[in-house]
Order: C-alpha cells, then sequence, then structure tokens
C-alpha cells in the first residue's frame, strides 16, 4: 500500500483500503509510535473511520493533535498531517472525545488553515455549542475578508466551508449566528454559497434556502452539483426530491442525498416515495 | 453535424445497414467528449441489435456520459446485447464496471455468474449495488422450474452473503433485491425462511445498519407479509 499522500489537506486513504484491515490494536500501536509519521497518520484515520471505542484511541489522538507545528510543505508527510486526521478522528468518537473539545478550539485558533479546518468539522460533528462563538469570530468580518481568496493559493482566508457547515450541524439557531451566516449565501464561489444556505436551512428551516441549493443542482459545473446534493442531504430537504432524481450527477451521490432526506427529514414527499426513488436508482 | 445523427428523431432508414453503418462511424470518428455522447445517444437510440458490440467499445472508452447511454441502448437491446456483454475484456476494470450495470438492467440469466461474481468481490460499492438489484431481477419465466429453483438459490445464496457488505448502499440494495425475489420462490419452505432471516437482519441495528437500511428492509418485510394475505 502506498503511504499517505504528503500535503493534500483533504487527503484520507480511500474506504476501498478498509478491505485489508488492520485490527484495532495495531491501529492504536501506529498512533503510539513516533517513528513513522506516515503509520500514524494511518493508524488515526483508522480509528475514527472505524470509530473506536477503545479506551486509549481519545487520549493518543488528543496527543496526535499536540504534535503539529508551521507547517512545512517539503517535509514527507509533515506533522501537521497527522494533527489534521486526528481532528477528524475526533470529530467521529462522540461521546468519548467531547472530552477534548477544548483541544479542538485551540487548534480553531491555528495558524494553519488546514487545521482549523479539520477542527472545525470536528467540533460540527461533536454538535460542540461551546464553538459557536469563536467560529462566529472567525467568519464575522464576512465574504469580503474572512471569505477572500488567499493570495497565490486556491483557498480563502478562512476555511469558510467548514466552518459555516459546522454552524449548521451545532445547530444553534440564534440571531447573532443566523446573521453571520447570512452575507455567505452572496459569496461569489459557488461552494460557499452552498454551504451556507445548507447551514440556514438546518437552523432556521426556511424554504428560502432550500431554493438556493436547489438552484445549485442546476450550476453548470458537476463539483457545485455534488455539493448541493450532499448539502440538501444533511439538510434533509424532502422537497428536494424530485431535483435531486433529475439532476445531472453519480446515482451514488444522489443515493447519500435521498438517505439524507429519509433520516434526516420530515413531512412530504413522504417516506415511501423516497425509497421508491433510490429503488430506482440503484 | 450529421442530420441522421440529430437526437431524438426517429428515423426509418437507420435502420437499413447503411443507417447503421454511418451511426458507428460517428461513434468511432468522434473526436470530442461531445461528439461521443451525441453519437453514442443515436446508436443507442437506434435499436439495432448489430450495434451491441460497438455500445460494448463504448464502456472501455473512459467517458462517463457516453458509458451511460451505452448502457441504456445495450439495456433496450434486452437478450441482444448479452452475448456482446459476456465477450467483455475482464481486464479491462472500467467497461467490466459498466457492463454489470447493463446486465443487470437486462435481466437475462446468461449474466448470472458475472452478477455473482460482481456483488461478491468488486472492489466499487456502485457495481455491488447495480449487482445485487439485478440479482433480484433475473427474468426467469422461460425456464423449466427446476432450473428457476436453481439459480434462485444461487441468488439467494449470494444476496445473503452480501447482506454484510461494508457499504450500506450495497446493504440497501440487497434488502430490495431479496424481496423481489421473495415473490419468486414456489414454496415458503426453507429457503424463504431463510430470505426472510436475511431481511430482518438488515432491519436490526447490530451491523451498524442505518436507519434507511432498517427502513428499507421493514418495508420489504412488510410487503411479502402482506403479499400473503
Amino acid at each position: 500500500m502506498a503511504g499517505p499522500p504528503n500535503n493534500s489537506p483533504e487527503a484520507s486513504p480511500s474506504d476501498e483500503q478498509v478491505g485489508a484491515p488492520i485490527s484495532e490494536a495495531e491501529a492504536i500501536e501506529r498512533l503510539r509510535q513516533s517513528q513513522d509519521p506516515s503509520q500514524q497518520y494511518y493508524g488515526a484515520w483508522w480509528l475514527g473511520r472505524m470509530r473506536s471505542q477503545h479506551p486509549e484511541a481519545v487520549p493518543l489522538l488528543r496527543l496526535a493533535l499536540r504534535q503539529r507545528r508551521p507547517r512545512d510543505l517539503g517535509a514527507g508527510v509533515e506533522e501537521n498531517a497527522v494533527a489534521r486526521n486526528a481532528a477528524r478522528a475526533l470529530g467521529k468518537l462522540a461521546p468519548l472525545a467531547l472530552a477534548v473539545v477544548s483541544d479542538l478550539l485551540e487548534v480553531l485558533e491555528d495558524p494553519d488553515d488546514g487545521l482549523r479546518e479539520a477542527a472545525a468539522r470536528a467540533l460540527g460533528d461533536l454538535r460542540a455549542q461551546k464553538a459557536v462563538a469563536p467560529i462566529c469570530r472567525r467568519l464575522a468580518s464576512g465574504p469580503q475578508q474572512a471569505g477572500a481568496p488567499r493570495p497565490g493559493t486556491p483557498r480563502l482566508m478562512e476555511p469558510c466551508e467548514a466552518l459555516l457547515e459546522a454552524l449548521g450541524s451545532i445547530g444553534l439557531a440564534t440571531e447573532p449566528v443566523l446573521a453571520v451566516v447570512e452575507p455567505f449565501v452572496d459569496h461569489e464561489r459557488p461552494l460557499i454559497r452552498s454551504a451556507a444556505a445548507r447551514a440556514l436551512l438546518q437552523l432556521s428551516g426556511e424554504a428560502r434556502w432550500g431554493a438556493v441549493l436547489v438552484n445549485l443542482l442546476e450550476h453548470p459545473q458537476l463539483q457545485v452539483r455534488r455539493a448541493a446534493l450532499m448539502d440538501l442531504g444533511a439538510a434533509g430537504w424532502r422537497p428536494a426530491l424530485e431535483p435531486i432524481r433529475r439532476t445531472l450527477a453519480e446515482n451514488s451521490l444522489k443515493l447519500m442525498a435521498l438517505r439524507g432526506l429519509v433520516e434526516q427529514g420530515s413531512g412530504e414527499p413522504s417516506q415511501p416515495a423516497l425509497l421508491a426513488c433510490m429503488d430506482e436508482l440503484l | 453535424m450529421d442530420e441522421c445523427t440529430a437526437a431524438g428523431i426517429h428515423r426509418p432508414e437507420q435502420n437499413d445497414g447503411r443507417g447503421l453503418e454511418r451511426l458507428v462511424a460517428a461513434v468511432r470518428g468522434a473526436d470530442s467528449s461531445e461528439a461521443l455522447l451525441s453519437s453514442t445517444e443515436d446508436l443507442a437510440a437506434s435499436g439495432d441489435p448489430e450495434a451491441a458490440p460497438v455500445l460494448v467499445e463504448v464502456l472501455g472508452f473512459n467517458n462517463p456520459g457516453a458509458a451511460v447511454a451505452a448502457v441504456d441502448g445495450l439495456i433496450r437491446l434486452q437478450g441482444a446485447a448479452v452475448e456482446a456483454l459476456l465477450q467483455l475484456d475482464a481486464e479491462n476494470y472500467g467497461a467490466r464496471a459498466w457492463a454489470v450495470r447493463a446486465l443487470a438492467g437486462i435481466g437475462d440469466v446468461r449474466g448470472l455468474e458475472l452478477l455473482v461474481d460482481a456483488l461478491g468481490s468488486d472492489v466499487a460499492a456502485s457495481v455491488r449495488r447495480a449487482a445485487a438489484k439485478g440479482l433480484g431481477n433475473l427474468q426467469l419465466a422461460q425456464l423449466p422450474a427446476p432450473e428457476q429453483e436453481r439459480i434462485l438459490q444461487r441468488c439467494l445464496q449470494a444476496l445473503l452473503a452480501a447482506s454484510a457488505d461494508g457499504e450500506w448502499v450495497v446493504r440497501y440494495a440487497v434488502a430490495v433485491a431479496l424481496e423481489a425475489l421473495a415473490s419468486r420462490l414456489q414454496s415458503r419452505g426453507q429457503p424463504l425462511q431463510a430470505l426472510l432471516a436475511g431481511l430482518r437482519s438488515l432491519d436490526g441495528d447490530r451491523d451498524g445498519n442505518p436507519p434507511v437500511v432498517q427502513l428499507r428492509a421493514r418495508l420489504a418485510l412488510e410487503r411479502i407479509q402482506q403479499s400473503w394475505v
């Protein structure tokens, strides 16, 4: 098996590698040793993927989270890659990981925006209410500043997509939170618009935000249509059934979105109609 | 673009030899992704059994849009497409994955072994999912009863084994296929009992079945029981 990719913030072993499994004890050992960061990277990923409830998993992931330093892309598997995977894994390990929310909040202030992104997603997954205020602070300067392009990179000044999605997942629907999120519905990048509409739909349940996502299902870029599918699924927006069925994208993603409509949503169209549509797409 | 390849217009002359030749030439000569897609759609729409080997070729072109159109065309050809699909080069993984979808959609028993094999061992969940659905929908009415029973048994065993698949969407497809299979079992004997046990295991959260899989399995169990009343 090839080692994990070096410096992509999105890098994670593909799900297919689960087929050649290691044991939980082996994953713990790989994370514990400190000679080979690529083994730590894989161990951290494995513990999250398998939602390990091993008593040592969270303490070791917490140590890995601290094993970070200014980003150095030339240094093989850079240590922040291990910290990023540790953060992602912690997001999947509720309730045990709730004990380390304060560590994740610290990472949310890290200079490395890739780490902030991973921490935001984990805090969203853990539905950590304590994260709402610091996330709102990160976004408060709005699309023109927090959402401005970072010179010389394809990224933004803040990992807006992850921060917005976390607010939606945590679900604290107060006026100040809505006021921070709403301007991002007009961001120039469609993926940010999608993330903002998803969060607003989750927080307020208002149909106008569902309509923004349904419109994005007709965007000319496949990548945007895919994101809108995932966001409609996360929000469980059942009125989107027909547009989801019709949009041009892989059936695999439509099925994931429809699963979200079944599990997260309520009302019309009803469950049998949703399941019948899923049957068709298999 | 050649006027014969305008999509959606039925022209009887396409079905003579020259019409087909032109459609095939358009597919083979396509010099862009868009041209390949539209020429494949036209060839698929011809409904000509002679188009099958060329549509199978398209499955190997690494162009998902054109492959979807080719799969649709092959499913429309039904049994006439099966031989061409079975002759596919097993080494061409991408093409094979599309062929599984086509065979699953056609439901011809000659595809049985390939579907069983794909469900049990393909690396892509999307292929295993299609194979599972296909195993629930094989057309058996023309076969003698003992042969039907043998094939149903084979489908049942493969589906029950896949009810422990690592991906939820494959388990979902297994629930759908088991429901389809139940109506075709001749008796309520041991095979049906095994089938129901399989659905009941999908209706529990023991193996981390997400709610959507449990709901689908429960719906299948309810419909099977209603069919007895």
